[in-house]
């Protein structure tokens, strides 16, 4: 099915890409750096050359070994590819083993290559260590290269070049004869800019003073008055939360288990990002902030707590042991490669986790580095001395809780010791009277009955009170003879009872920390097996993030601090401003959020097999330019958006020669439907049921009878605050593509399908909020008789839904569409009603149509 | 105008998206300009294109759908299909060989014969189970693979294995996943990947089992509901019912309209129209496929309908054939929890979960083949292991038997697939599969072959590799138990 063409072509793409530049590969003359060694590493060197053992004694890493052979004699001959063993035996079919064969085209290129003459493009070492060594040609790849800031091309005001960004940009535009198009309209940009900055439509305000504001930077103030907005954080933090791979339950199977503490973290980013944490601090916090609290964690500051929820974000991957696994030690092994993968995919960019089990077929990560990195981490998360995730909770009940609690419970009990005796006063004083009833004789029978401890009493005792059972007076028994005593009784027990409900609740947050006892040795594990430990490895980056020789390699411990300082010594590492991984991932991440693509299409992968970056200078400059404003991304978003390429028209103009390649180059701003969240928060909004609280426990969410997953309580809150459940996701997010977070999320999807259509066409959340707009618009245009405020209604509607005034041609639509609906529906029912429910209609259609769907 | 369903429509659709409650069903998404879009990838390293326009497979096909009754929990194979003399005549004994438990608490060594008597059926002659009286009666259709091996005791191990190639790994597609990925889906109106749960809860290992894995969700199995509403949103509220749908929708049609017109040449939007006329056209559709309310009494008696035990199995086999028969490309049937893992007093557990499903299946099979659909779909029934040969606890009737990954048996139908036959054979008393070894990539690459698809060729490029359904493990197709090519 193509798939070894595909593979073909990957290759082909990799061979020129390491062939340098300027060469293409078919012209010259192959050698093996170039041509031929890609091969080999993706279908040989398992085999051949990467283990500690060479199969059949044959190791293709060098040319001159290949010659040498193994034990079967030489594998090639230079010159003669028909006598070249390894030609034969890969022709045949023999080798590789298995499935996975050599494709064709490839085999050709060997074939090519032996017939040449074999040639290398330097001089060979006699020896290599073990290990599949990198190579100039994978360092020269553009990921690995130091981040180079080049001095943005120059162009004259008349170009419209606002900021270096655009500057870039326009470069390569001209270089197709294209050029930025128009500015967008002010309500475009105003739109544009809130939905970006805080996923939610702009008031009528705030579009308001904007369209007034004639001072020369309007514009600019308009988004500075958006970054300070609360709504700011909640929309950026959903960005990373993405990525970090956020949830509130465990994902263990059918349980699932809820994460009752893990909102922290969320919040924590909330309040990081509507700080403008500095992302430096934000990374070092999120990889190490349990490094940075001094021990013992007992009354701790809101900072200090603020600081260990930030390891939350080590804590999201999916923890299969939190309520038992069959097989715990497989599945602690599965958490720590998915938190090195969400690691990975968040900071490297790279998949790292390819290098699990094998080193990385494509980028130069040997397995080794997989483990050099797990051994950062293995200190905090050690599969040897597993903590499940309830054993990871810090209690941050202070000493003056624990001693508010004692004293409350001291107190409590000397109420209730009162209250005992006070009853059985009570008690006593009703039997009293009861055994007045009786004749003296049997009134003293009973008495003395009474007195002897049950289990002494004889049998005529027994009897006896068996006879008469309106004596055996107990508390529980007392309201059917005192009833006012009894309910004294409970009134005094509640008091206790509320006097107890006033302990501090003890309440805990999740952290990643260090297990006591000796630190543990991480091993590379054969095919990535835990059963399996080959050589012991010490942390470090990886390899080819750092120039040849340099590798950063962590002390095993660090005698300054209580912890291994593994972690913290990383981090700070990777915000040093010279890793060329970090920066550039981040930068494309914000380009990427506000553009709906990044500068390299695969954020998780700056790797072989990811794409290249589109405007490699500019993500370069961009890398640079954060890390001198400080790592702000606040800062960051006004350079991006105050650029003349964010606030571009949207329009196609096909005058322009507008085609698929002036979109790739950023000629226009692009189209893009709102993700799921920001749908349903700017349903709210419209609708005026949105729920504006802050932070906290989330919103739980349930299963309706009809299957529908929904969130109870605080409904309208926005959606970062609902409960995210691995098993149940709430329905309207999931039908808008929010993601499962089996993993982590490098990148939203954005379908379009009919499941959901029906949803916008059919389901309560969409009918709910269309309706509470109905009311609202009705509460913005009251007085006279309905058929004299359609008009009015009519364009208020427009108004609240897209922010703008209606035009003619809408409103006769509108009109007709009205007055259809009015005949449909007759004139049964009350009238109010019915012109409510048409009003519904109406704004539902508002609500589904591709004008509130998507920003442009 | 939102319920002519046009031709030029249809043929320009291209089908992406995601997402019926829990699935994804994908509907349709998307027009670019015809042409644009190859049927092989364009770029390195590319996949087919991520659509559901229905393509044809590589080689020419036996089957074009397929229905999996996935029998979690591991059936009995020696007390259902795989009759074991030796194991009868040796009750009680002291089984010899080297027996991996899961449950050593109540583990014993002492062979357990099978309470149930086994006699031949059919022109064929295969020996089943009195428990199966259904699929007794459809023997000379089915070949009962009697060597079925995952190597694995495991529950998940062995599920996650023959739905996504490597045992015990998750975040791999399934293979109806695989499927509707090389082939697209026939249907314009119906999801192609389709998943019946059962109103006893979700199967062991939940959403796993139809998971896309790496792919994206568009290619996730649709989960259709235990009860109904199957499917979610299908029904207009009661509010909009008759004109006032029609009227929203032709309103909203015009809305976007004129937002198209200010937006030109935006395909998003474009897609964005078809897929409410889509929706509009699978309110009729999927209802209409889902209600059985219509079939002639004969058919619903034969899936047995009528009697409590098999109504709602049957329900879900008959819905299932319907549903193949519009053009939904993969349908799999799960029961709740682990019905077929009888630990514990098996005598009286394992006839209760054949009653509730022995009819119907054997009545799926016989349905299709009435109506010369079974030529063309692929049956399959199976659970992901087996259960030992010796009891676990006492010889009483408390009796049950733990898990055996080693041997055990599962059958097939339709599709090319020989009918009237065994394969295979486990050891004298059923314990390890010795003839003919069948592993679940076995099974998966044979699948593939009769949907004209080769399981070594068809990839998906993800996270950095070409990935296939069987991985590269050793796998091979089971001719032995495919029809003999007709005689042209």
């Amino acid at each position: 099915m193509g798939a070894d063409m595909s593979m073909f072509r990957r290759l082909v793409v990799l061979l020129v890409v390491l062939g340098g530049s300027g060469r293409g590969w078919a012209g010259d003359r192959p050698t093996y750096e170039r041509d031929v060694r890609p091969i080999f590493k993706a279908y040989c060197f398992g085999c051949h050359g990467a283990g500690e053992k060479l199969e059949g004694g044959l190791d293709l890493r060098l040319r001159r070994f290949a010659v040498r052979g193994g034990e079967s004699g030489t594998a090639i001959e230079p010159g003669a590819p028909s006598t070249s063993f390894l030609l034969q035996r890969i022709r045949e079919g023999e080798m590789p083993p298995g499935e996975k064969k050599v494709p064709p085209n490839l085999v050709e290129s060997i074939e090519r290559w032996i017939a040449t003459g074999a040639t290398t493009l330097r001089q060979e070492p006699e020896s290599l260590p073990p290990g599949i060594e990198i190579t100039p040609e994978e360092r020269a790849f553009w990921a690995f290269q130091p981040i180079r800031r080049l001095a943005p091309p120059f162009f004259g005001a008349s170009d419209r070049v606002r900021t270096p960004i655009d500057g870039f940009l326009l470069a390569r535009l001209r270089e197709r004869g294209l050029s930025f198009a128009p500015e967008a309209d002010r309500t475009t940009l105003i739109r544009r800019a809130s939905a970006d900055l805080t996923g939610l439509p702009p008031s009528r305000e705030e579009m308001e003073a904007f369209l007034a504001d004639d001072s020369p930077d309007a514009y600019e103030q308009m988004v500075d008055r958006l970054l300070a907005s609360p709504r700011y954080g909640e929309r950026w933090a959903r960005h990373w939360l993405d990525v970090a791979g956020y949830a509130d339950s465990d994902g263990n199977g059918n349980d699932d288990t809820t994460r009752p503490y893990a909102y922290k973290y969320r919040d924590y980013v909330i309040r990081a990002i509507n700080r403008d944490m500095p992302l430096d601090r934000f990374l070092i916090e999120q990889m190490a902030g349990d490094e940075l609290v001094p021990r013992p964690w007992k009354n701790l500051s809101a900072e200090q707590v603020e600081i260990l929820a930030a390891t939350g974000f080590l804590r999201t991957a999916v923890d299969g042991t939190s309520t038992g696994a069959s097989d715990e030690a497989l599945a602690a092994n599965q958490v720590v490669a998915d938190t090195l993968q969400i690691v990975g995919s968040t900071f490297l960019g790279l998949t790292v986790g390819c290098a699990r089990c094998h080193d990385h077929r494509y980028d130069p990560i040997p397995q080794s580095d997989y483990y050099r990195l797990r051994a950062i981490f293995e200190p905090a998360l050690d599969p040897q001395h597993w903590r499940r995730p309830v054993q990871r909770l810090v209690s941050l009940a202070t000493d003056a809780d624990r001693a508010r609690s004692a004293q409350i419970e001291t107190e409590a009990q000397r109420l209730q010791k009162v209250l005992d005796e006070k009853t059985q006063k009570l008690v006593a004083a009703a039997l009293e009277k009861e055994l007045k009833k009786f004749p003296e004789g049997p009134r003293e029978r009973l008495r003395q009955a009474l007195r002897t401890p049950p289990d002494r009493r004889p049998a005529e005792q027994k009897a006896l009170l068996d006879a008469n059972p309106s004596v055996l007076i107990s508390p529980g028994t007392l309201y059917q003879y005192d009833p006012a005593a009894a309910e004294e009784l409970k009134k005094d027990s509640a008091a206790i009872a509320a006097r107890r409900a006033q302990k501090p609740i003890e309440d805990f947050v999740s952290v990643l920390d260090e297990g006591a006892g000796a630190l543990p040795v991480t091993h590379v594990l054969h095919r990535g097996d835990h059963r399996q430990p080959t050589r012991a490895v010490a942390p470090g980056d990886l390899t080819i993030a750092a120039p040849e020789g340099s590798r950063f390699e962590i002390p095993n411990d660090d005698p300054s601090l209580p912890t291994s300082g593994r972690r913290l010594a990383y981090a700070r590492h990777l915000t040093s401003g010279h890793h060329p991984l970090v920066g550039r991932v981040l930068a494309n991440r914000i380009w990427l959020h506000h553009f709906g693509r990044g500068l390299v299409e695969t954020p998780g992968d700056l790797g072989a097999l990811g794409r290249r970056p589109s405007h490699p200078e500019l993500l370069d400059w961009l890398a640079d330019e954060l890390v001198r404003r400080g790592w702000s991304l606040k800062q960051m978003h006004r350079l991006i958006m105050t650029s003349t390429v964010y606030r571009q028209s949207s329009r196609r103009d096909p005058a322009r020669g507008d085609t698929d390649i002036g979109e790739s180059l950023y000629a226009r701003f692009p189209i893009r439907r709102f993700d799921a969240e920001s749908l349903r928060d700017r349903m709210l909004a419209v609708s005026g049921r949105l729920d504006r609280q802050m932070f906290g426990p989330p919103v739980p969410v349930s299963e309706d009878d009809v299957g529908h997953v929904l969130p109870t309580g605080r409904p309208t809150r926005r959606s970062i605050y609902l409960q995210v459940r691995r098993s149940r996701p709430v329905s309207f997010l999931d039908a808008f593509d929010s993601p499962m977070m089996t993993v982590n999320c490098e990148q939203r999807t954005l379908s379009t399908s009919a499941p959901q259509a029906l949803m916008l066409m059919n389901g309560d959340f969409v009918r709910d909020q269309a309706g509470a707009m109905a009311d609202r618009v009705i509460a913005l245009v009251p007085g006279g008789p309905e058929e004299s405020r359609w008009p009015r209604w009519i364009a208020q509607s427009w108004d609240l839904a897209y922010g703008r005034s209606i035009s003619a041609k809408e409103r006769e639509l509108a009109r007709s569409f009205v007055s259809r609906q009015l005949a449909a529906l007759g004139p049964n029912g009350k009238p109010g009603e019915t012109h409510r429910a048409v009003l519904t209609n109406l704004c539902q259609q508002l609500l589904s149509s591709n004008e509130f769907l998507y920003v442009d | 105008m939102w319920t002519d369903h046009s031709r030029e429509i249809n043929r320009r659709m291209l089908l992406r998206g995601s997402g019926f409650g829990i699935g994804a069903f994908a509907l349709a998404h998307l027009l670019r300009q015809d042409g644009l879009v190859a049927a092989e990838p364009t770029k390195p390293g590319e996949n087919l294109p991520l659509d559901l326009r229905p393509r044809p497979p590589l080689l020419a096909p036996k089957a074009t759908a397929m229905i999996s009754m996935f029998m979690h929990g591991g059936p009995s194979h020696v007390d259902l299909l795989d009759p074991k003399p030796e194991l009868t005549r040796h009750h009680g004994t002291e089984y010899g060989g080297e027996v991996v438990y899961s449950f050593v608490n109540r583990a014993s060594k002492k062979l357990l014969g099978s309470p149930w008597k086994f006699t031949k059926h059919g022109a064929s002659g295969i020996e089943l189970s009195e428990l199966l009286p259904g699929i007794a009666g459809i023997a000379d259709d089915i070949c009962v693979i009697r060597s079925m091996h995952t190597g694995h005791n495991g529950h998940e191990v062995s599920i996650r294995y023959f739905h996504g190639g490597i045992p015990a790994i998750t975040g791999r597609p399934t293979l109806g996943s695989w499927v509707v990925y090389a082939l697209g889906s026939e249907s314009q109106e119906l999801p192609a990947y389709m998943v019946l749960t059962d109103p006893g809860g979700p199967p062991v290992d939940g959403a796993n089992n139809w998971s896309s894995g790496f792919m994206p969700p568009l290619y996730q199995g649709t989960v259709l509901r235990p009860k109904e509403p199957r499917i979610l949103n299908l029904d207009p509220p009661p509010q909009l019912r008759g004109d006032l749908q029609a009227q929203n929708l032709a309103f909203l049609g015009h809305l976007n309209q004129l937002h198209l017109d200010r937006h030109p040449g935006e395909a998003d939007l474009e897609a964005r129209i078809r897929s409410y006329e889509l929706a509009a056209a699978m309110q009729t559709a999927a209802k209409e496929a889902l209600d059985v309310s219509g079939e002639p009494q004969y058919i619903r008696r034969m899936y047995g309908l009528d009697e409590d035990h098999t109504r709602e199995y049957g329900t879900r086999c008959l819905i299932a054939r319907r549903l193949v028969e519009r053009g939904v490309r993969f349908v799999q049937l799960f029961l709740g929890g682990q019905p077929w893992d009888n630990h514990n007093s098996i005598k009286s557990g394992l006839p209760d979960i054949c009653r509730r499903t022995d009819r119907p299946a054997a009545a799926l099979v016989k349905d299709l083949k009435q109506r010369g659909l079974l030529e063309t779909t692929l049956v399959h029934w199976g659970g992901e292991i087996g259960r030992l040969p010796v009891s676990e606890g006492k010889l009483d009737d408390s009796a049950g038997r733990d898990h055996n990954g080693q041997g055990f048996s599962i059958w097939m139908a339709g599709g090319g697939i020989r009918g009237g036959m065994t394969f295979g054979a486990t050891d004298e008393v059923g314990h390890k599969a010795v003839d003919h070894v069948v592993t679940p990539n076995d099974f998966q690459a044979t699948v593939l072959h009769l949907l004209g698809l080769d399981h070594e060729r068809l990839a998906y490029h993800a996270n950095g590799r070409a990935q296939r359904l069987t991985d590269g493990r050793p796998a091979r197709i089971v001719r032995e138990i495919l029809e003999a090519p007709s005689v042209a």
